[in-house]
């Protein structure tokens, strides 16, 4: 199995690069190829089985659109061929039609792949928590952004949500999927946070493995959605 | 009519200041958010100081303002300071009203004032420094701070080219803060190099800011806190005016070069990051034309603020409580690092770094806890871990993906349990790290400790 990790020299940002650390406790079998920003993407010419990316800040954001701008049929290749992706904090916004970025006064296209447009205001930030379904999995996360997504979500998100809001204030819906393309607004350590998820995710691979630290992973998760689910807790 | 309504913000101001100081409360916030209410630029009409020094960056910002303010009192400056309030836009109003007479014109000449660098923005536009230290620019609460691009972007776009620049030279963030200041000083350290293939577990800033190719290091301290150079363009660090070239950590002294010639100073505090604080504190104070002597002077009787740094002995016990800012995982890692580095052996550590108010009919958010460096606590010197607090499931799971030994980790979710675990005859040199408002927990603990100490005499 081969995972690819791109730019998490700049693209890890509030503990998201602790999630290519576990997927390799998960998988201690697999190759994990580390791409950086100046060097040209793995999935450019092979097939990763997991490709991951996570928060960024704006300025690097603008670069990794520009980064991908080259390959996006190949992009869409992937994502119609089925390889698990997974993108989290900011980085879905990459997969968006634009991004307005209101307090820099700039606009960018992305790549695209969802009819949505995505607003960032550097005075505005949000913070909140998550908890949602995906499927039969129950996910919790957390949430710190500066921008949110508009459009219609409703018929591909990622979550349905119990808890918290979804792309935006209005919504119930949080993030997108397409195939295996999974996205998220929810940053930091989704995978450790969310072990069930993480043995789905990699299910999607053909592969089975288990969650590294299973146990301990479980007892911090079951503690964390007891509390998301109590109503006295504020979100 | 502006002035009308500032004129009745200080005055309301100041009827708020006297009734809390008549009710023995502090009133180092609540005047201000009166004035700020009811003139939203009251800060741009109150005559200031003659000379304003603001102190700003993620970490140690506390420390150099209290420093300063200090050594300047005790070489008998008169000082307008925040030291005991907050350093948003209101606390920053709070006390220069109170140091103001009817008129708001200023009743000292000086005044240093620790600005919340995500308030620059509302501060600055009014209060245009004199001088502005920034420490360092690095990744701070995920919720409040976001990333180092945008306190970047919030500090330059805050200031006048009428600022004089203090600024660490060992951090090409900080370096690179406000293109259009040109008068520009620099501090560092040349003491002590770390090894060049020693690799940091974080780096805020990995490619040029100015051309975005790769940077090379010299060597990383922590962080990105070193010597870089961009591998395309002229970018690097810059030459520093004010150098820390040797640390006597035995004899508690540190020299710094500047102008030519060699200074040594008490050292109040040998982690390395007070020592980059207390360089910085070296450099404004001689800018101010203070002599080394007379700054020696205020080095020789200060010491950290004991909430922050603090000692004790019970029996054979010996107990350090060192402040870990929770949410703030550069500091965190550098108290980790700091506890590991003590050449003492058998260490026990309890950690307490769970926000209170976070986990009051809330769940706090635990993101921040995968950006510190748990794999200190694989350290030789460290036995054992107790993760006390709400969290201390993710603590372990923390720790366990940084690879630490599960058999050295106890977990407590009471925090006031945490002392009865430890065996006094087994483990006597004791670290308590705990977050900024854990201070109960930790005077708690100190009772504790002193009756668990009792025994072992």
């Amino acid at each position: 199995m081969t995972v690819e990790i791109l730019f998490s020299e700049i693209a890890g940002l509030y503990g998201d690069a602790q999630n290519a650390k576990y997927l390799e406790l998960c998988l201690p079998d697999a190759e994990f190829i580390y791409t950086d920003i100046c060097s040209e993407p793995y999935f450019v010419n092979n097939t990763p089985d997991i490709i991951y990316i996570g928060t960024m800040s704006e300025e690097t954001q603008r670069r990794v659109i520009e980064k991908f701008r080259p390959f996006k049929d190949r992009i869409n290749e992937l994502i119609d061929g089925g390889t698990v992706i997974f993108a989290t904090g900011n980085a879905p916004e990459i997969f968006c039609e634009k991004i307005d970025y209101i307090t820099e006064k700039k606009e960018i296209t992305g790549l695209c792949v969802f009819p949505l447009t995505v607003k960032n205001d550097l005075f505005k930030r949000y913070n909140g928590k998550v908890l949602g379904t995906s499927g039969d999995i129950k996910v919790v996360g957390f949430r710190s952004q500066f921008s949110f997504i508009y459009g219609d979500n409703s018929s591909y998100a990622f979550l349905q949500m119990q808890r918290g809001v979804g792309i935006n204030k209005e919504s119930k819906f949080e993030g997108m999927r397409k195939n295996n393309l999974f996205c998220t607004s929810c940053l930091g350590p989704f995978l450790p946070l969310n072990p069930l998820f993480t043995e789905y995710l990699i299910s999607l691979t053909g592969t089975s493995a288990e969650a590294a630290f299973r146990e301990e992973a479980m007892d911090a998760y079951k503690k964390r959605l007891s509390e998301f689910e109590d109503p006295k807790v504020k979100f | 009519m502006k002035k009308l309504r500032f004129f009745i913000a200080l005055f309301m101001a100041k009827l708020a200041t006297f009734l809390l100081k008549m009710l023995g409360r502090n009133a180092t916030y609540m005047p201000g958010e009166v004035a700020l209410k009811i003139s939203k630029d009251f800060l741009g009409h109150l005559k200031l100081p003659e000379t304003v020094i603001c102190v700003t960056g993620t970490n140690g910002k506390t420390t150099v303002s209290n420093l300063l303010t200090s050594i300047l009192t005790k070489n008998g400056y008169d000082v307008t300071n925040n030291s005991f309030g907050s350093n948003v836009q209101a606390g920053i109003a709070a006390v220069l009203l109170q140091d103001s007479d009817i008129f708001g014109r200023a009743k000292k000449k000086i005044a240093v004032l620790e600005v919340d660098e995500r308030s620059s923005l509302l501060i600055h536009p009014y209060i245009k420094p004199d001088y502005l230290i920034v420490n360092n620019i690095m990744r701070d609460s995920v919720k409040r701070n976001a990333h180092t691009d945008f306190i970047s972007y919030i500090i330059t776009s805050a200031l006048t080219e009428k600022t004089k620049l203090i600024l660490n030279g060992d951090d090409l963030i900080t370096s690179s803060l406000a293109p259009q200041c040109k008068n520009r000083m620099y501090f560092g350290l040349d003491a002590e190099k770390p090894e060049v293939s020693d690799k940091p577990f974080l780096r805020d800033i990995v490619y040029c800011p100015d051309c975005g190719a790769p940077l090379e290091s010299e060597y990383l301290r922590y962080n990105h806190i070193g010597r870089m150079y961009c591998t395309a363009c002229e970018k690097k660090s810059p030459d520093r005016d004010y150098l820390v070239t040797a640390i006597d950590r035995e004899n508690s002294f540190f020299t710094v070069d500047f102008k030519g010639e060699s200074h040594t100073f008490t050292l109040i505090n040998d982690n390395i990051v007070n020592v980059y604080n207390s360089c910085a504190v070296v450099a404004m104070l001689t800018i101010l034309g203070l002599s080394p002597e007379q700054i020696e002077k205020g080095f020789s009787q200060s010491k950290i603020v004991k909430s922050r740094f603090d000692t004790m002995s019970a029996g054979k016990l010996k107990i350090t409580f060192q402040m870990s800012k929770g949410q703030n995982p550069i500091a965190c890692t550098r108290c980790f690092n700091y506890v590991a580095s003590i050449p003492k052996e058998n260490k026990l550590l309890i950690v307490s770094t769970d926000d209170i108010s976070d986990n009051t009919n809330e769940s706090e958010n635990v993101c921040w806890l995968y950006d510190c460096d748990y794999s200190i606590f694989s350290d030789e010197s460290i036995a054992k871990i107790i993760f006390t607090g709400p969290r201390c499931r993710d603590h372990l799971l923390r720790a366990l993906i940084a690879g630490v030994n599960k058999e050295k980790i106890v977990l407590c979710e009471d925090t006031d349990k945490a002392v009865s675990l430890i065996d006094p005859e087994k483990y006597t040199d004791i670290y308590v790290l705990y977050d900024l408002y854990r201070q109960e927990d930790a005077a708690k603990m100190r009772v504790q400790f002193k009756k668990l100490g009792e025994g072992t005499k």
